[in-house]
C-alpha cells in the first residue's frame, strides 16, 4: 500500500521546524502539539484509507455534463464527504466563522495526505477554503453573515473565477463588467474559462469570487473588482439564507474542459448573466480587487506547492515499490545467476534518490514557508515584518518548484516502471498529468519568476533577500555545530554568495533601463533560487535527524549530499547564463 | 447507558517490520515504534459509539469511558478516541513489561467496580499478543454474561437488555443478554446497519467502514477538553503479578516470494499446489 507521504518525514519537520511551538503563540493557544499531530493523523487516515482507493477510478471515469449540470463520480461524493467532515474547508479558519484556527503549518502538512490521496477531491475543499478567506477578510457583515458558515461547513462550496478566454496570465485586461443595481448589488456580465469546481453536485450551492470591472472604472490592473456571486442566491441574506429557498442567478455551464489531469475535478467555461439577472455582491473596496486577491494569494500558492510535493511524492513511494520488487538484469559484470530487483541498479537508485531529494524538499519547503505565514500573521509583534519580507519572497519558490522539479520526479516514476509506466494500467502516468497543472495554474512558472525578480528581491532595497540570508546563514552555523558534512555545506555557502552577487548585478541592469536584461532569464533565475532554497531545507533536515541513527536518517544525509553535489554546482552555471546569454533576447520570432 | 471500552495501544501493524526481540528473546522492545489503537479495540469503540449516539442527528445520547493501561503516552491512544467522540478516558499507569491478560483483566474488573457500566466492550484480541483472552478472563472475574465476536447488536430499553448475533462458522448465532455484561465484536459489527439502539432512525444507515470512524478537527478540539483521570495499579487495589511468563519470541521468517503470472486458472491452481504448497 502506498504511504503517499513517508510519515518518517512528517514527523521530523514537526521537529525541524518545531511546529508544536507554535501552539505556544496566543493565536494558537486552543491548540498543543498533541492536538496538531492528532489532525495529522487524521487527515493520514482519510487520504490513505478513503481517498486513495477512489483514484484511479475518479481519474478514469470523469464528471458529465447534462442539461447544463455537472455529476461528479458518486466516489468523488464520498470522498468530499469525508473531507468536509473532517473539518478540512475551515481548519485555518478563527472560531468565530466557524474554524478551529489551526497554523497553516500544520494544516499545510496534513492536508498533504489530502492532496496526495486524491487532489481532485481535497481540491473542492481548498478551492472553497480559498474563496470563504476572502469573504472573511473583506466582505461587509451581511455577505459574511450570509456565505461563511454555509461555506465553512462546505454545504455551500467556492470557486475563484478569474480567468476569461483573453485574459489568463494578464488579469488586467478582463473584460467582465459589473453594473450598480441600485439595491446593494451588481448586474454581472462575462464570460470566464476554466473555471474548476464551477458547477457539481457534492454541494447545495456554489459561490463565485469573481473578477469584473465596474462601468466607468479605470483601464487595467486598478479597475477590477470583487465580487461573490452564487450560483443560486438566497432569497434573504443573513445567517439562516442557506436554510431559505434559492432562486436561479442566471450563472450558465457553457462548456465542460476535457482536461489531462485533475480529470475529477470539474473545470468549466461559465457564462454570467446571459439573461441580464446575474447578481453579484461587491467584496471589500471598488477596484480594490487584484490587491485583495494578492494578499490571500501567497496561501493560495503554499496550497499549489503541497500539492506538488503531494503528487511526486505518491510517484516516488510507487516507484520505490516497484524497484525493489520488479526483478530485471544482473549486477554489471555478473554472469548467470538470478535475475536481481532493479533498486539494484546504480542509474535506478540515481532517479530515486533524486525523486526523494525533490520530494523531501517540496515537501519540507511547503510547510517552512506556511510557518512564515503564521509567524506573520499571528507571531510575536516583533518578527511579523521579517516573517512576511521572507513569506513574500518565498512563496514564488514554493509555488513553482515542486510543480516543475516535482514533475521531473512523476517522469522519473514512469521510467522506473518501463513500459508499465506508460501504460494507464499503472498509476504514475496518471500522476504526471495532474502534476503538469500546477507549473500553470494560480499564476504560470514565467509568473513567479517575474514576481520573484521583478518585485519581491527589489522590495523595501532587497529587504527580504537579506533577512533569508541571514535565515540561512543561521541554518549552517547550526548544521557546523552539529557536524554536519562540509561537502554539503561549503557549496550551499558559495551559492548563497552567487544568488546575493547576481541579484545586484541584474537590479543594476533594470535600474539602467534595460528591462529585457534584468528580467528575460527570469525563470533560470527563479530555478537557481530554488536550487539554493531546496539546498537550505536539506541541510535544515539533515542536522535536526543527526542524532537518530536509522536508515531514514542516512538517506537523508544522502539526499543533502546528491543535492549538494549536483545541483548546486548548477547555480554558477545558470548564473552565468543570466548575465550573457542573449540567444532568445535577441531571437526574432520570424527566425522560428 | 454506559460503556466502559478498553483501548490498547500498539505498534502500528502497518509498520510491524520495524518491530525487533530483545537480545534474550524474552521481550518485544518498542524503541523507535509508532504506536496506534488496537485496530480491534477501534471495532468494539464504534460499535460502542453507535449505541449510545443517535446516528442521525449525531447527539450523544449515552457516556462511553475509555480505558487505557499502560506508560503516560498511552494517552494519546485516549485522546484520540475521545476524538472520535467518547466522553472521558481513564489511564492506569503501569510499564508494559508488568502486564498481562491477567493484570489486565483485574485492572478493569476494579473499574467496573467504580464506574458500573451496563456494558464492557473489549476487543476481540490485540492486534500484538493475539492472545483472545482479556476480555474473556474479565467476565468470569465479575460472573458477568460474555458475548464474544458479535456481528450485530440490538437493544430498546437503554441497554438494560440487548439481542446480540453472533457469527459462527456453521452459521449465527442469536443471544439475548441482559446488562451488565461483556461484549467482544468481530468487524462485521461495522457494517452500515449492525448497531441498533432504539434511538438512531430504524432506517438509518451508517457508512461503509473498514475501521472505526475518523476523527475531525472539531472533535479533535473538543477531546482536549475532555477528563483523563490518572489511577495507578495500586490506587485500585491490583497487584502488577503476571500469572504468564513469556519464555522466548521470534520474529515471523522472512517472507520469501515473487510476483509471477499465470495464464489461466488451471495454471494457477497448478502452482498453488506444486510451488506455494497451499492446496
Ligand atoms: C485545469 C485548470 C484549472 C484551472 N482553474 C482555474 C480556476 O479555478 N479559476 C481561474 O480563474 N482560472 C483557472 N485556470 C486558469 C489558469 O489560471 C490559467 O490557465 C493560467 O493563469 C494561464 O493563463 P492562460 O491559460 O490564458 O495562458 P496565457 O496567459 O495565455 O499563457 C500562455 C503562456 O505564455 C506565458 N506568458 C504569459 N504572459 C507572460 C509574460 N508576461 N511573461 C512571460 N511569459 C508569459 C505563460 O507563462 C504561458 O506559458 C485553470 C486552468 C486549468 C488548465
Amino acid at each position: 500500500m502506498n504511504p503517499l507521504i513517508d510519515d518518517r518525514l512528517a514527523e521530523l519537520l514537526f521537529r525541524s521546524l518545531r511546529l508544536g511551538d507554535l501552539a505556544d503563540l496566543p493565536a494558537f493557544a486552543d491548540h498543543d502539539p498533541e492536538t496538531f499531530r492528532l489532525y495529522v493523523d487524521a487527515c493520514r487516515k482519510v487520504g490513505r484509507q478513503v481517498l486513495w482507493p477512489t483514484y484511479p477510478t475518479t481519474d478514469a471515469e470523469p464528471p458529465t455534463l447534462q442539461d447544463g449540470r455537472v455529476t461528479l463520480h458518486p466516489e468523488t461524493l464520498r470522498g468530499f464527504e469525508h473531507v468536509r467532515e473532517l473539518g478540512v474547508i475551515a481548519a485555518t479558519r478563527p472560531e468565530a466563522v466557524g474554524g478551529q484556527q489551526l497554523p497553516l503549518a500544520v494544516a499545510t502538512l496534513a492536508h498533504a495526505y489530502l492532496m496526495a490521496g486524491n487532489l481532485s477531491t481535497a481540491g473542492l475543499a481548498w478551492l472553497t477554503t480559498g474563496a470563504a478567506h476572502l469573504i472573511e477578510a473583506f466582505g461587509e457583515d451581511a455577505l459574511k453573515a450570509t456565505f461563511l458558515a454555509p461555506m465553512m461547513s462546505g454545504r455551500w462550496t467556492g470557486t475563484m473565477a478569474l480567468t476569461e478566454p483573453h485574459a489568463g496570465s494578464s488579469l488586467g485586461d478582463l473584460t467582465t463588467s459589473a453594473t450598480d443595481a441600485g439595491d446593494g448589488s451588481y448586474r454581472i456580465r462575462g464570460a470566464k474559462i476554466f473555471i474548476s469546481g464551477g458547477d457539481h453536485d457534492a454541494s447545495e450551492n456554489v459561490v463565485h469570487l469573481v473578477l469584473a470591472r465596474i462601468e466607468g472604472a479605470p483601464d487595467g490592473v486598478k479597475g477590477i473588482s470583487l465580487f461573490a456571486v452564487p450560483q443560486r442566491r438566497p432569497a434573504a441574506f443573513g445567517p439562516n439564507a442557506a436554510d431559505g429557498p434559492l432562486e436561479p442567478n442566471d450563472v450558465h455551464v457553457a462548456g465542460l474542459i476535457h482536461k489531462i489531469g485533475w480529470r475529477a475535478l470539474p473545470s468549466l467555461a461559465l457564462s454570467f448573466g446571459d439573461e441580464d439577472d446575474c447578481r453579484g455582491w461587491l467584496i471589500g473596496a471598488p477596484h480594490r480587487g487584484l490587491p485583495q486577491m494578492f494578499q490571500m494569494m501567497n496561501e493560495a500558492r503554499i496550497g499549489v506547492g503541497v500539492t506538488a510535493a503531494a503528487t511526486a511524492s505518491v510517484a516516488y513511494h510507487e516507484a520505490l515499490a516497484y524497484a525493489r520488487d520488479r526483478t530485471q538484469g544482473r549486477a554489471l559484470g555478473a554472469k548467470g545467476g538470478d535475475q536481481v530487483a532493479i533498486i539494484e541498479h546504480p542509474d535506478v537508485r540515481r532517479m530515486l534518490l533524486r525523486m526523494k531529494a525533490i520530494v523531501d524538499g517540496s515537501l519540507a519547503l511547503s510547510v517552512a514557508t506556511a510557518r512564515f505565514s503564521d509567524l506573520a500573521a499571528n507571531g510575536p509583534e516583533a518578527e511579523r515584518d521579517r516573517a512576511h519580507a521572507i513569506l513574500d519572497l518565498l512563496t514564488p519558490i514554493t509555488k513553482s518548484f515542486p510543480a516543475e522539479f516535482g514533475y521531473e520526479a512523476n517522469v522519473l516514476a514512469v521510467q522506473i516502471h518501463g513500459g508499465y509506466g506508460y501504460s494507464s494500467e499503472y498509476v504514475p502516468e496518471a500522476l504526471l498529468r495532474d502534476q503538469k497543472l500546477n507549473s500553470i495554474h494560480e499564476g504560470t512558472t514565467q509568473i513567479q519568476a517575474l514576481d520573484l525578480l521583478g518585485r519581491k528581491v527589489v522590495a523595501g532595497g532587497g529587504a527580504a533577500l537579506r533577512a533569508l540570508n541571514e535565515t540561512i546563514e543561521a541554518a549552517i552555523a547550526d548544521a557546523r555545530k552539529a557536524s554536519v558534512d562540509e561537502a554539503i555545506i561549503a557549496p550551499l555557502e558559495a551559492a548563497l554568495g552567487e544568488v546575493g552577487k547576481l541579484t545586484m548585478e541584474l537590479g543594476m541592469k533594470g535600474a539602467g533601463g534595460d528591462l529585457d536584461g534584468m528580467l528575460g532569464h527570469g525563470v533560470d533565475y527563479l530555478t537557481l533560487f530554488s536550487i539554493v532554497v531546496i539546498a537550505w531545507q536539506h541541510l535544515c533536515l539533515a542536522t535536526t535527524a543527526r542524532s537518530e541513527d536509522s536508515d531514514f536518517h542516512r538517506g537523508l544525509v544522502q539526499s543533502a549530499r546528491y543535492w549538494a553535489a549536483t545541483e548546486l554546482p548548477r547555480v554558477a552555471l545558470l548564473a552565468e547564463r543570466c548575465r550573457v546569454d542573449r540567444s532568445y533576447l535577441e531571437l526574432d520570432p520570424s527566425w522560428l | 447507558m454506559k460503556i466502559l471500552v478498553p483501548v490498547k495501544r500498539v505498534a502500528d501493524p502497518d509498520n510491524a517490520n520495524k518491530v525487533k526481540v530483545s537480545g534474550d528473546g524474552t521481550k518485544v522492545t518498542s524503541d523507535g515504534l509508532e504506536w496506534k489503537m488496537n485496530p480491534f479495540d477501534e471495532w468494539s469503540l464504534e460499535a460502542a459509539l453507535r449505541l449510545t449516539e443517535n446516528g442521525s442527528s449525531k447527539d450523544r445520547v449515552g457516556e462511553v469511558v475509555l480505558v487505557s493501561i499502560g506508560p503516560k503516552d498511552a494517552v494519546q491512544t485516549i485522546r484520540q478516541g475521545l476524538a472520535m467522540g467518547a466522553e472521558r478516558g481513564i489511564l492506569v499507569e503501569s510499564d508494559d513489561d508488568s502486564l498481562d491478560s491477567h493484570v489486565v483483566a483485574q485492572v478493569i474488573a476494579a473499574i467496573a467496580a467504580e464506574e458500573k457500566p451496563d456494558v464492557i466492550f473489549f476487543g476481540k484480541q490485540s492486534a500484538d499478543g493475539d492472545s483472545n483472552v482479556a476480555g474473556t478472563k474479565l467476565a468470569e472475574m465479575l460472573d458477568w454474561p460474555l458475548v464474544n465476536y458479535a456481528m450485530a447488536i440490538s437493544t430498546d430499553d437503554e441497554g438494560k437488555s440487548f439481542t446480540v448475533k453472533r457469527e459462527l462458522d456453521v452459521g449465527q448465532q442469536t443471544l439475548k443478554v441482559q446488562s451488565p455484561c461483556v461484549f467482544t465484536s468481530s468487524d462485521r459489527i461495522l457494517q452500515p446497519e449492525s448497531v441498533k439502539n432504539g434511538v438512531t432512525p430504524a432506517d438509518f444507515a451508517y457508512p461503509e467502514s473498514e475501521g472505526g470512524r475518523y476523527a475531525s478537527l472539531k472533535g479533535i478540539m473538543k477531546a482536549k477538553k475532555k477528563p483523563v483521570d490518572e489511577k495507578s495499579l495500586a490506587d485500585l487495589g491490583v497487584e502488577a503479578k503476571r500469572v504468564n511468563e513469556y519464555v522466548k519470541f521470534d520474529l515471523p521468517p522472512a517472507r520469501s516470494g515473487s510476483t509471477t503470472f499465470v495464464e489461466s486458472v488451471e495454471e494457477l491452481v497448478q502452482k498453488l499446489h506444486s510451488d506455494a504448497k497451499v492446496l
